[in-house]
């Protein structure tokens, strides 16, 4: 019995699982825990060693502050260096903090001749509660064959009608985009995106984003481009080509779904990258939904995606997307009013090859399909048709990249396998396949800089006028350094 | 009976201690993980996400990236903006609280040296000139001592439990250190000059005393066009430079060039750990350093 207690209670206080069987191996585990613990008592003296330098460095930065601020009394200085000097010693803490081998700072703070007013508010006011902010300009300049009427007139028959064309022949300034950033809390981060055109200020994009959701959870709301797909989540600016493809024009127009409502994402602890995303919108977008056809929120969004390393050098991307939700719009045809339901999916993939900086080669494709069902009001006969439309598009694009040069080719085209258009069960045909060939070189001197050179063969009209179009682009950033997405 | 009762409590106490979790580190450079690896050893697992042969400075945000970052517990960069361009939308992207800007596991290692060349003004106009100082700091074992400490220290902070094996890493890290900057200032590197393609070799001129008289890129980040290596090889003529010093990453064309032109020897220098076998952690990184000036 005795044994046994021993025993239990070497275990518990020495927490050692062997199991000694004679005394003299008792005695040697014994004689090594004694050893383990004198080795933590050691290191605990060396931590107080450390801790006693780090108090002796606070204690000199004190010494150094006091000793400044005794000088700015001394001079008597302007208000805006004492704010200065409050501002200093406001960074005291977070010094201690983070700096610990300072002393030779502090040192050399000490032997600094007296700083004058002025450089004193010249260190310690790089605005540093400012947002980062920034600018990009989206300027080009565009030819086409057609007339300027003509190039009014387009539209896609069976698709889309009545939407102004964003360029005019000659030069155009798409935009002057402002950018701003900056966390709010250790809750959120606040994004803005603030277009300047001509016609005036737009709010394209501000929401705010979590950052101390658990689990791998963020949450975003606010006025921002829906995860929905691809292409959709990137600015213009960022985008491979100057126009969008045309299954993005025909279904969602130019600007792409950008909405007010929230996201809800959830990046799962998995051993491959895939997020799975959620969105309730307001259903304002003038070609898909519309801010009139429902009372409140009439749209919502789901995606998935994914994606995998082959190496260090290839990466593929995938994932599908589905957005529905009330329509009301009068882009179907001259003359009508829709007012229904519509249903779009999308698949996206994407492959990346990046070898060094120097080179890099992606192709991006993605498949789109919408599902339309209501009814089709003639404002001028007000007669009602039924209308169902089942329609897709598809485009493709790859972009290779060798030092600061750039060539991209892309083919967009729609109604690959389906184009069904049915009025009041008469099933109706538009003519051919709309489609494009696009090809593009760009020179990129810095990453804040990019001149593409861009022409289209447009077949996107179905008839028998070909469009040929040539964009010569210029884009620059200048301020805080925005993220690349990915 | 005896038996027994001694297999029940090994049995409790093989259960009742938590499964050995190991503290994870995502690193964005590799000279940054495996300094973490000399301080944490076998309680942290390190991951380094960008490539010893990539250039630090155009690094694209993967996807597999963000999934290093959602699994850290502490996320250590090189800081000073280099990792503007990726790290930013990472973080985000990770939901990771942990490892947000402001949370103890966000760890900036440029917090702790002592930059140099810190511009009174600067714009893009002068290239990629850093706002904080030049980012280069790794191979300054100066520098990189701090930096070190500090990982021992945030390490002891939010693993308190092995604090003591963190500190004790860090002291025979210190005394390793110490002996070999004997070692390393005995190489005759004083008054040497060298002309590099990028500002890479600032600190270590200034700790070891030799000279970077020139650079191949007329400004930081941008590449020379034809005719600025024209004029250099009448710089480095009048120089005389011992050599020619580029990384890997760059473009070797320009290098060659001018080592012809002018006779001049060029060098690749190693830049980071794990980009040749020999360079396997931050101090055989400075040897072979070292030893391609020599």
């Amino acid at each position: 019995m005795k044994t046994i207690l021993i025993f239990i209670i070497i275990v518990f206080v020495f927490s050692s699982i062997g199991f000694a069987q004679t005394v003299e191996e008792r005695i040697k585990t014994l004689e090594e825990a004694l050893k383990k613990q004198e080795e933590t008592i050691k290191e605990l003296k060396s931590l107080q060693e450390i801790l006693r330098k780090q108090e002796q460095t606070i204690q000199d930065q004190k010494e150094v502050i006091e000793k400044l601020k005794a000088e700015i009394k001394q001079q008597k200085a302007p208000e805006g260096a004492q704010e200065g000097a409050k501002q200093e010693k406001k960074e005291a803490p977070i010094a201690k903090d983070y700096r610990l081998d300072d002393r030779s700072r502090a040192i050399e703070l000490k032997t600094a001749a007296p700083l004058s007013p002025l450089q004193i508010t010249k260190q310690t006011t790089p605005g540093l509660l400012n947002p980062a902010i920034g600018l990009s300009l989206d300027g080009n300049y565009y030819y086409s064959n057609l007339s300027k009427s003509e190039l009014k007139e387009r539209n896609i028959p069976g698709y889309l009608f009545g939407i102004e064309r964003e360029f005019h022949k000659g030069f155009n300034l798409r935009e002057a985009e402002l950018t701003f950033f900056a966390p709010v809390d250790p809750y959120f981060n606040l994004y803005a995106t603030i277009p300047i055109t001509e016609d005036g200020v737009e709010l394209e994009e501000a929401y705010f984003v979590t950052t101390s959701l658990p689990a791998g959870f963020q949450l975003k709301g606010g006025k921002f481009k829906s995860g929905f797909g691809r292409l959709n989540a990137f600015h213009p600016h960022a985008w491979d080509f100057v126009d969008a493809p045309l299954p993005y024009r025909a279904f969602l127009g130019e600007e792409g779904l950008d909405e007010k409502g929230v996201q809800l994402t959830y990046l799962p602890n998995l051993p491959i990258y895939a997020i799975l995303g959620f969105e309730a919108l307001q259903g304002e977008n003038s070609i898909l939904y519309g801010p009139d056809a429902g009372s409140g929120v009439h749209a919502f969004t789901g995606f998935a995606k994914a994606s995998l390393d082959f190496g260090s050098d290839h990466t593929l991307l995938f994932g599908w997307s589905v957005t529905g939700g009330k329509t009301k719009t009068d882009t179907v045809a001259p003359e009508t009013q829709f007012s229904g339901t519509s249903t779009l999916y999308d698949a996206e993939l994407t492959y990346k090859w990046k070898p060094s900086n120097q080179k890099s080669f992606i192709v991006q494709t993605e498949y789109l399909f919408r599902h339309q069902m209501g009814d089709l009001l003639s404002l001028s006969t007000l007669d009602v048709d039924s209308l169902k439309r089942n329609q897709d598009g598809w485009y493709i694009q790859a972009l290779y990249q060798l030092g600061r040069w750039r060539f991209g080719a892309r083919y967009d085209i729609l109604s690959i396998f389906t184009d069904k258009y049915d009025l009041s069960g008469r099933k109706i045909y538009w003519g051919s396949r709309p489609y494009r060939l696009t090809g593009a070189l760009e020179f990129n001197p810095t990453e804040f800089s990019r001149i593409r050179l861009q022409y289209n063969y447009g077949r996107s009209e179905r008839n028998d006028k070909l469009n040929n179009e040539i964009l010569l682009q210029i884009i620059l950033a200048i301020g805080a350094h925005g993220a690349h997405p990915f | 009976m005896f038996k027994r009762i001694c297999l029940s409590v090994t049995c409790i106490f093989f259960f009742a201690t938590p499964a050995f979790a190991k503290f994870n580190i995502a690193a964005t450079l590799p000279w940054i993980g495996s300094i973490a690896n000399e301080i944490g050893q076998d309680k942290v697992h390190v991951t380094s996400f960008v490539k010893p042969n990539q250039d630090p400075h155009f690094v694209a945000a993967k996807p597999s990236m963000i999934l290093d970052v959602r699994k850290a517990d502490i996320l250590m960069y090189n800081g000073m903006d280099l990792e503007i361009g990726y790290l930013p939308v990472l973080v985000e992207s990770s939901k990771n609280p942990k490892i947000q800007p402001g949370n103890p596991g966000n760890f900036d290692c440029s917090k702790f040296i002592d930059p140099i060349e810190v511009p009174t003004s600067v714009d893009r106009s002068m290239g990629d000139v850093h706002p904080q100082g030049n980012p280069h700091y790794q191979l300054s074992p100066k520098n990189i001592l701090r930096v070190a400490e500090g990982i021992a220290v945030i390490l002891s902070k939010t693993d308190p439990e092995n604090a003591g094996f963190y500190m004790k890493n860090f002291s025979s890290f210190r005394k390793r250190l110490e002996k070999k900057q004997r070692e390393w200032s005995a190489i005759p590197l004083r008054g040497k000059t060298f002309v590099a393609y990028h500002k890479f070799f600032e600190y270590l001129a200034l700790e070891l005393g030799f000279e970077i008289v020139g650079y191949i890129e007329p400004k930081p980040g941008i590449p020379p066009s034809a005719s600025y290596v024209e004029k250099l090889v009448d710089m480095i003529r009048r120089a005389k430079p011992n050599a020619i010093l580029s990384l890997s990453y760059y473009p070797q064309k320009e290098v060659k060039f001018l080592s012809e032109k002018t006779g001049v020897k060029g060098i690749i220098v190693p830049h980071d750990v794990g980009e040749t076998e020999k360079v396997k952690d931050w101090f055989s990184l400075i040897d072979e350093v070292l030893k391609s000036l020599e």
